[in-house]
């Protein structure tokens, strides 16, 4: 267990690293610049700003600068968003994707475990064909159809929910619900394949000849097994999920972090977007780590 | 006094009879043996019954007075739980995520039984002969060895004390020194009372468990009486089958070919693995080991599990690691694997132990023969590797008709016979048979022995043989090589070895033949 974890550690550091000077030249090398408008700006003016933000120093010296900042924990001013730096841009979106991702992780992990579960304990029954065909409509179905489709049924119609707008727990319902439909029609997907083959292997055999109740079967002896792809995928999707997710906060008119990163992107607002890429990127190693130690909970063979 | 008694037991799966009107009983205290070829219907005959294999039963079993037959999955759990089952597959038949432990209090609370503290189940443990049984109580199974598995397994199937112990094949993927000492664990299990009824298709085995014999044939009991009546005087075809194919040490040594000249020369063999885990370490597998092998000669490497036979042989035949050691092919040394020019590859071929594990599923029979001959001999044109796979399939006796079949409609045996095909197709002047006859049953064993000796005979061919079995190296080999923890303790030829064992590893080993 510590090994596991000071290894991952040793190569978190230069795969960050890696990802920082990759995302800095790639954003570099895409044309157009921050200060880019409808007007053309006054040359004089432009060279002022670009001198400002030390945008006129070579790009070695420019990386050179970034990273010695980021070293201390200063992600920059943002180029577009004046008078904010990207920490407090960050730290304002965040907790709003949190709470949204981590919600919809929640739901989608205890639908899609519990459709499969359901499923398998009577296969080809009506309840594993509508596990089936539900979850493939969930996955099939893109969240910028789903979303507005409940905004218009719960919201609108029924009028059990706020529309659109952060306030209050309500708000969150429905933004929840359409981004963990996908995430909890493949988890049962996964699930479901995953179990069928753990009962058919012949440990599951040996506790039901002990006389354990099927349930317990499943649950105990079936399940772990079964799961180790289910957090495959959980873990990357995780990180997407938490970082913010742009249609369904732009459907929904959440102030997430996923519409700064989509501006960002289109305002060439370099500090911006490296400090949501550098995020993403913890975020993704951090999901990566859990679900390798998940892995060796699950399966101690892997832990050799 | 009868404890369980199985009487007019049919079973038909899809239209197919599996089973016609099978009978037996098993006494209290008593070990009732179901003998027979695979596919007769044996372990059927155990699991229906409670429910634990395909398709519904008729007819009646009655365990302590209680029927089984026709009872749903709810009504049946209770039942079972006066039985306890092993299984043949140490090595899967354990939940890999559970401890020991956890696994025996589950066993033994099941059914609404206390749970069991520490100190009755490492007396559970130590009751089927494991030693520090408290330490093992935290283990996972894939950190123990097969037979340390094996002696869990039944451990959990008595923990929770049932009157009947059903193992089918429990030590058929053992070696043969454990076969002798898991059967005598059940066997004082069986002094409190317990009655076992044992599957196996090992008749030597069984003579020394048993008390009584049933022999199976195609779904039916054709042969029923005390075990040593039945197997000194069987009144079946059937039966005296079974018996003339089960190896035995003592008969007359078989007619082998004279060797040639010297062909393979391996000297100082070693090769060692890193153990896994937080504190690394080297285990040595094997050290200073070295044999020579003639033209036509049979050389058996005989040992029990983890001794290191595998090893060496797949070191000598550069399908493993080698650490340092040379070989020398007719005087000149055999380059590592990844040196090989096509002519060296084609030196010696494999044959595993699995056949259905070692043939690609989706490819027919003709396909996977005429593999190395793409490979090995890439001048041959379509109709002279199609004209090679019809030879060799005739050689193996399987003939042409089964070139266009995939492994899952071939039988062990006949998958077996397509893997020898396969290794023989580009003309080795030698094979490696890794257990090549173990996973088969005793009637297809001794035909695929047989057809081996034929081959030797008829190709002049070198065999290195990895065996856990001495009567395979008694039927086919010139000379036994004997392993014990990575090293040569003992090497000469078959007949004064087994006469006189000099080392303490063959003298365990034909104590236990």
């Amino acid at each position: 267990m510590p090994a596991i974890l000071i290894r991952r550690l040793a190569t978190a550091i230069p795969t960050l690293f890696a990802v920082v000077l990759l995302s800095f030249l790639l954003m570099r090398v895409a044309p157009g610049s921050p200060f880019d408008s409808e007007r053309p700006l006054d040359p004089a003016i432009r060279a002022a700003m670009e001198r400002a933000y030390g945008l006129d120093q070579p790009l070695p010296v420019q990386l050179g600068r970034y990273l010695a900042n980021i070293a201390t924990g200063d992600f920059g001013p943002s180029l577009v968003y004046k008078d904010f730096t990207v920490s407090k841009l960050i730290a304002q979106g965040l907790p709003v994707s949190l709470q949204l991702g981590g919600l919809a992780l929640l739901l989608a992990a205890l639908l899609g475990v519990g459709g499969g579960i359901a499923g398998a304990l009577r296969p080809g029954g009506w309840i594993d064909r509508s596990v089936s065909v539900a979850s493939s409509l969930a996955v099939a179905l893109p969240s910028f159809v789903t979303g507005p489709v409940l905004a218009l049924v719960f919201a609108l119609w029924l009028a059990w929910l706020p529309v659109s707008g952060l306030g209050g727990p309500s708000s969150l319902v429905l933004p929840v619900i359409a981004l963990a439909l996908p995430v909890a029609g493949a988890v049962a997907r996964l699930t479901r394949t995953g179990l069928a083959a753990a009962l058919a292997q012949d440990h599951v055999r040996t506790a039901r000849a002990r006389g354990i109740a099927p349930v317990r079967v499943i649950v105990r002896h079936a399940l772990p097994p079964a799961l180790i792809p289910v957090v495959s995928y959980l873990g990357p999707a995780a990180a997407g999920l938490l970082t913010g997710a742009v249609v369904i906060e732009t459907v929904f008119g959440l102030p997430g972090l996923g519409r700064y990163f989509v501006q960002g992107a289109l305002n060439r607002d370099y500090p911006l977007v490296m400090g949501v890429v550098i995020l993403y990127a913890g975020l993704i190693l951090l999901f990566n780590l859990i679900a390798d130690l998940l892995y060796g909970w699950l399966d101690p063979r892997v832990r050799g | 006094m009868t404890l369980y008694a199985v009487e007019h037991l049919s079973l038909e799966i899809g239209g197919a009879r599996i089973l016609e009107d099978v009978g037996f009983a098993v006494a209290a205290g008593g070990c009732t043996a179901l003998v027979g070829a695979s596919g007769s219907g044996k372990t059927m005959s155990c699991f229906a019954p409670f429910g634990l294999a395909a398709g519904r039963p008729r007819g009646s079993a009655r365990l302590e007075g209680a029927e089984l037959i026709g009872l749903d999955e709810r009504a049946l759990r209770p039942l079972r739980a006066r039985a306890g089952f092993v299984f043949q597959q140490p090595l899967t038949a354990l939940t890999p995520h559970l401890t020991i432990g956890a696994q025996l209090a589950e066993s033994a609370s099941a059914l609404g039984g206390a749970r069991p503290d520490r100190r009755a189940m490492a007396a559970m443990l130590d009751r089927v002969g494991l030693s520090d049984p408290e330490a093992k109580l935290d283990q996972w199974p894939h950190r123990l060895s097969g037979g340390e598995r094996q002696r869990v397994m039944i451990a959990c199937a008595t923990a929770h004390g049932p009157r009947l112990l059903v193992a089918d094949e429990p030590t058929s993927a053992l070696d043969a020194e454990l076969r002798h000492a898991i059967l005598d664990v059940i066997g004082r299990l069986r002094e409190d009372g317990l009655g076992v009824l044992l599957v196996s298709h090992d008749l030597p085995l069984v003579a020394r468990h048993a008390d009584r014999v049933v022999v199976m044939d195609a779904g039916r009991v054709v042969e029923d009486g005390p075990a040593r009546a039945v197997i000194e005087t069987p009144a079946q075809e059937v039966t005296r089958a079974l018996i003339a194919a089960s190896p035995r040490l003592d008969s007359p040594p078989p007619d082998l070919p004279v060797p040639g000249a010297p062909l393979i020369e391996a000297r100082g063999i070693a090769v060692g693995f890193r153990t896994p885990g937080w504190r690394r370490g080297r285990f040595q597998a094997v050290a200073d080991a070295g044999f020579a092998l003639a033209e036509g000669e049979a050389l058996a490497i005989v040992g029990r599990s983890g001794s290191g036979k595998s090893t060496l042989a797949r070191a000598v035949a550069r399908l493993g690691p080698c650490d340092s050691g040379a070989v020398l092919w007719r005087g000149r040394p055999l380059p590592p694997r990844a040196r090989m020019g096509t002519a060296e590859r084609r030196l010696i071929q494999p044959v595993f132990q699995d056949p259905a594990a070692s043939l690609d599923p989706r490819w027919t029979v003709a396909q996977s023969i005429a593999e190395p001959l793409r490979n090995l001999i890439p001048a041959m044109d379509d109709a002279a590797r199609a004209a090679r796979v019809g030879a060799v399939l005739d050689e193996v006796e399987l003939g042409e008709r089964f070139a266009a079949r995939r492994p899952g409609e071939l039988s062990g045996g006949q998958a077996q016979r397509v893997a020898i095909a396969r290794a023989l197709a580009a003309d080795p002047e030698a094979i490696l048979l890794d257990e090549a006859t173990s996973a088969l049953d005793v009637l297809v064993a001794g035909r695929i022995l047989a057809l081996l000796g034929r081959l030797q005979a008829s190709r002049r061919l070198a065999i290195l043989a990895i065996t856990h079995d001495l009567a395979v190296a008694h039927a086919l080999c010139h000379r036994l090589a004997v392993m014990e923890a990575g090293r040569i303790v003992e090497i000469g030829p078959v007949p004064q070895l087994l006469a006189s064992p000099q080392s303490a590893a063959l003298t365990r080993l034909v104590a236990a033949q």
